[in-house]
């Protein structure tokens, strides 16, 4: 266990290579960065690609639950994400870009929890090279 | 939850993500009849090639490519009009659900290898079987027999393999020409012939090269060269139509454009 662990922490700021089987450019768009504080309420483990849900509170008080795309989970597992990593109810900074049909739904580029750890979702532009968060 | 057993069976195997240094190469392995031992997991090193085999600057959602056109010399691909046109035209977000690959379908010779996900080359008497991780494989024989019949068409061919001295030699015909060359809509035909090389470098290391002829689409064969390097660890499932939720945003985006279209 301490070893999974000593990896765990080794890769925890390993970007996730990209692997899509979609264009992201065609369903996000670009111009639309989106960095959200919210509540997780899951995380799908799923293929093609992985999704994170969170619960976020506007600035009228209404939560909104934003669903994020990550690569895919195989690319997520390699970068040594680990299901016990995301509890629901833990509290992410989740960057990206949205949708382009105006949903709240967004194709993530890192989530950042509370005590600063950071992890890569795979976003091209995190495989391209030096991560660069949108803004 | 399928990709949650999947997880749990891959750390019970003990398997850890690839880490730290490449192990030092050593000389080409050989089976007991001194061919090349090609087996293994191997990654292409693609540079970007499924967003575009020629070269190319990135964007925020699409990463760049480094080319890997070697022919012709200029590292572009010899397009026919028709060809360049529809390749520009499938860049746009409401032709991005027409990408096979976004269906769940096998992404086709030569773009199974730099899908981008690892494969598994194993050499059984008589084949060579190339298990691809997106859940497709390809079983080439080696006894020289003859390719299908023309009018059988398949996504991934008809790929027939022999040794030439210590490369090896894939023949690939019998394309649908239903497949996109990359993510970004490469055309590549029915009429398509593919011929692979697979060149040992190393332990390590196999040189790919792949000349498509296709006067279908192109005015001249045309070749690229990216090396597979071995990985360790294991392929894992991609149960790729379990929860493909891109879809529906993908025909939302193209339904919209051909209402607007339509529209005076």
């Amino acid at each position: 266990m301490r070893t999974a662990l000593a990896i765990g922490a080794l890769v925890w700021l390993a970007a996730a290579s990209v692997v899509a089987h979609h264009s992201f450019a065609a369903e996000f768009d670009e111009d639309k960065p989106v960095k959200l504080t919210g509540k997780l309420t899951s995380m799908r483990w799923s293929n093609p690609h992985g999704w994170i849900y969170v619960d976020v509170t506007g600035s009228d008080g209404k939560v909104v639950n934003w669903a994020f795309e990550t690569s895919s989970v195989n690319a997520l597992y390699r970068a040594g994400w680990r299901r016990e990593d995301l509890p629901v109810g833990a509290v992410l900074v989740i960057d990206g870009w949205q949708a382009r049909n105006g949903t709240p739904t967004a194709n993530a580029f890192s989530i950042t929890f509370q005590d600063g750890k950071r992890l890569f979702a795979g976003s091209p532009a995190g495989a391209a090279g030096t991560p660069t968060p949108p803004k | 939850m399928a990709a949650l057993a999947v997880l749990a069976a891959a750390s019970a195997h003990g398997q850890a993500p690839p880490a730290g240094a490449s192990p030092k190469p050593g000389p080409i392995k050989r089976l007991a009849d001194g061919k090349p031992d090609l087996s293994g997991v191997f990654l292409a090193d693609h540079g970007g090639a499924n967003y575009g085999l020629e070269k190319h600057e990135g964007t925020k959602l699409t990463p760049a490519g480094r080319g890997v056109v070697i022919d012709p010399p200029d590292g572009l691909l010899p397009m026919q009009p028709w060809a360049r046109e529809e390749n520009e035209n499938r860049k746009l977000p409401e032709r991005g659900y027409d990408d096979p690959t976004a269906h769940c379908f096998v992404a086709g010779v030569p773009r199974s290898i730099y899908a981008p996900s690892p494969l598994q080359i194993l050499q059984p008497p008589g084949y060579v079987v190339i298990l691809h991780e997106r859940m497709s494989w390809r079983q080439i024989p080696l006894d020289g027999r003859a390719h299908l019949p023309d009018a059988i068409r398949l996504w991934q061919g008809d790929s027939l393999g022999r040794w030439d001295g210590d490369t090896l030699v894939v023949d690939t015909k019998n394309l649908n020409g239903k497949t996109w060359l990359d993510e970004l809509g490469g055309v590549i035909t029915h009429q398509a012939t593919v011929v692979e090389r697979f060149i040992p470098v190393d332990s390590q290391t196999i040189r790919y090269e792949a000349t498509v002829t296709d006067p279908g689409a192109y005015t001249r064969p045309w070749t690229i060269m990216m090396p597979l390097k071995r990985q360790a660890g294991e392929l894992l499932e991609v149960a790729c139509h379990e929860d493909n939720q891109d879809l529906k945003h993908l025909k939302d985006i193209r339904d919209e454009a051909r209402a607007k279209a339509k529209k005076p």
